[in-house]
């Protein structure tokens, strides 16, 4: 599983690179807009280390900020699936917030907060927590009617028992979300690093953008890349390998 | 002690009426039925009696005494990550363990303990289902196709346990199969579609606990209830 998902993530890579050679070929660009390759190995030379430290405090932000939004998901989701006028006013509260892009919520969370970790783990859980509050909600409002008859015919039904089962019930589409989401996470790390942090890779892509080095983005992408498909590998295998233990 | 359906009014979005002005009643505690042909609501009924749904008009009186009436159908599951074992320890009273180790044991399910429900098969399914709800306490159940995929022999010894074991309480059997409904129910409510004027008609069954045949009876009973339909 995790070599496919290197092998995609080198295809992707090389694919993306080969354009941007070609279309340097072609329109005549300089090694300035395009570095050549020679460029870009040397430059990875010089800055790996630095840049895969970046890399991984930027995965570390992103794991927590993936499982912050996940907790968050998961009881507006809760909250939100009461049909009573809180219930309405959670939900449609959640579903306005995001509404906003967060890059101008942004930096009223740095104002506010400063450049430290929590405005990073904030902005990466807006970033991805919506498509799982949509999926949370979703799956705690759907009745599973023919396992909680039982329960509600017998008055037993509480609410976490009627939690337990809906997601017990929906758990492929739960876990295909949080899979999804945490790519979300990565991007949302990256985001609020670019924007103002003083670390990360995000902050280091600022920091090459200001020098228009391609060199260096290009590395961090690489970086970037591989990271995320060595998490979503070991996040599918964890997740999936529980579901097969269960069933 | 009686369930009385009185006036029952019913219709779908408003505009599709499935039941106009039925009444009828089941008069006594025993195991009663409730008959017709596909389609023509015994189970909307029967959720209406059981308080699921909500008539346009009507009531129904439960004097079967001080626990409601309760409803089943065979489409139920149990909670995947239970075993059954697991279920009926969490669902049924913890002194009920022998008896209902003794019940599954006379189902003839009782080497489906450790299986989780989706393993078994329909008809193990249907007496997995039906045993939770035998322990629960209720005045009334109704069973809706609750047996339908167990085979006949295994449902005709169920019928029989369950008319021995509780004699005080009321059963309404939802089933397609006319011989057994005439050969173990005792009173039987044949549902008629809306178009015909009168919606109900109330039948004896033979009301057998043994499974000993007044043939004439029997068939007599089963074409009364084949021409009501």
């Amino acid at each position: 599983m995790l070599h496919n998902r290197i092998i995609q993530f080198f295809i992707l890579y090389i694919s993306g690179l080969s354009a941007l050679f070609i279309i340097k070929i072609s329109l005549g660009l300089s090694d300035y807009v395009i570095p050549s390759i020679s460029d870009i190995v040397y430059t990875a030379n010089r800055i790996l280390p630095v840049y895969t430290r970046s890399v991984i405090e930027s995965m570390c932000i992103a794991i927590m900020g993936h499982i912050l939004s996940i907790i968050l998901a998961c009881a507006i989701g809760i909250l939100g699936r009461m049909h009573s006028f809180s219930g309405l006013l959670i939900k449609a509260g959640a579903y306005q917030i995001q509404a906003y892009p967060v890059v101008a919520i942004a930096p009223i969370i740095f104002i506010l907060l400063g450049d430290g970790l929590l405005p990073r783990l904030i902005i990466t859980s807006m970033i991805c927590y919506f498509p799982l509050l949509l999926t949370f909600v979703g799956v705690f409002t759907e009745p599973v009617a023919d396992i909680e008859h039982y329960y509600k015919v017998t008055n037993t039904l509480s609410w976490i028992l009627e939690i337990k089962i809906r997601a017990y019930e929906h758990q492929q589409k739960i876990l295909t979300v949080i899979e999804g989401s945490a790519t979300l996470a990565m991007v949302g790390t990256i985001v609020a690093e670019f924007l103002s942090a003083e670390s990360g890779i995000g902050h280091q892509i600022s920091i090459a953008l200001s020098q228009s080095d391609m060199s260096k983005v290009l590395i961090a992408l690489f970086l970037i890349g591989l990271s995320i498909s060595i998490y979503l590998t070991f996040l599918a295998w964890g997740l999936w390998e529980n579901i097969n233990n269960k069933a | 002690m009686y369930i009385q359906c009185k006036n029952i009014t019913c219709s779908y979005n408003k505009q599709h009426q499935i039941f106009k002005n039925i009444s009828f009643e089941f008069t006594r505690p025993g195991f009663h039925a409730l008959f017709g042909d596909s389609g023509v609501g015994k189970s909307t009924l029967a959720k209406i009696m059981s308080g699921l749904m909500m008539p346009d008009h009507g009531t129904i009186i439960n004097e079967s005494g001080s626990q409601q009436i309760i409803y089943t159908t065979n489409q139920e599951r149990l909670p995947g990550w239970q075993t059954i074992q697991m279920h009926y320890n969490s669902v049924l009273p913890k002194n009920s363990r022998e008896n209902w180790q003794h019940m599954m044991h006379l189902f003839g399910i009782e080497h489906c303990l450790q299986s989780k429900y989706n393993q078994l098969s329909l008809g193990q399914k249907n007496r997995v289902n039906l045993i939770r709800y035998l322990f629960q306490d209720h005045s009334a159940l109704i069973m809706d196709e609750s047996l339908a995929n167990v085979d006949e022999s295994m449902r005709e010894k169920i019928i029989l346990y369950i008319k021995k074991k509780f004699p005080e309480k009321f059963f309404v059997y939802i089933s397609h199969h006319v011989r057994e409904i005439c050969k173990f129910c005792d009173q039987i409510v044949v549902l008629r579609s809306v178009s015909h004027s009168t919606q109900t008609i109330q039948l004896n069954g033979q009301n057998l606990y043994n499974n000993t045949i007044d043939s004439e009876k029997l068939k007599k009973t089963m074409l009364e209830i084949v021409h009501a339909t």
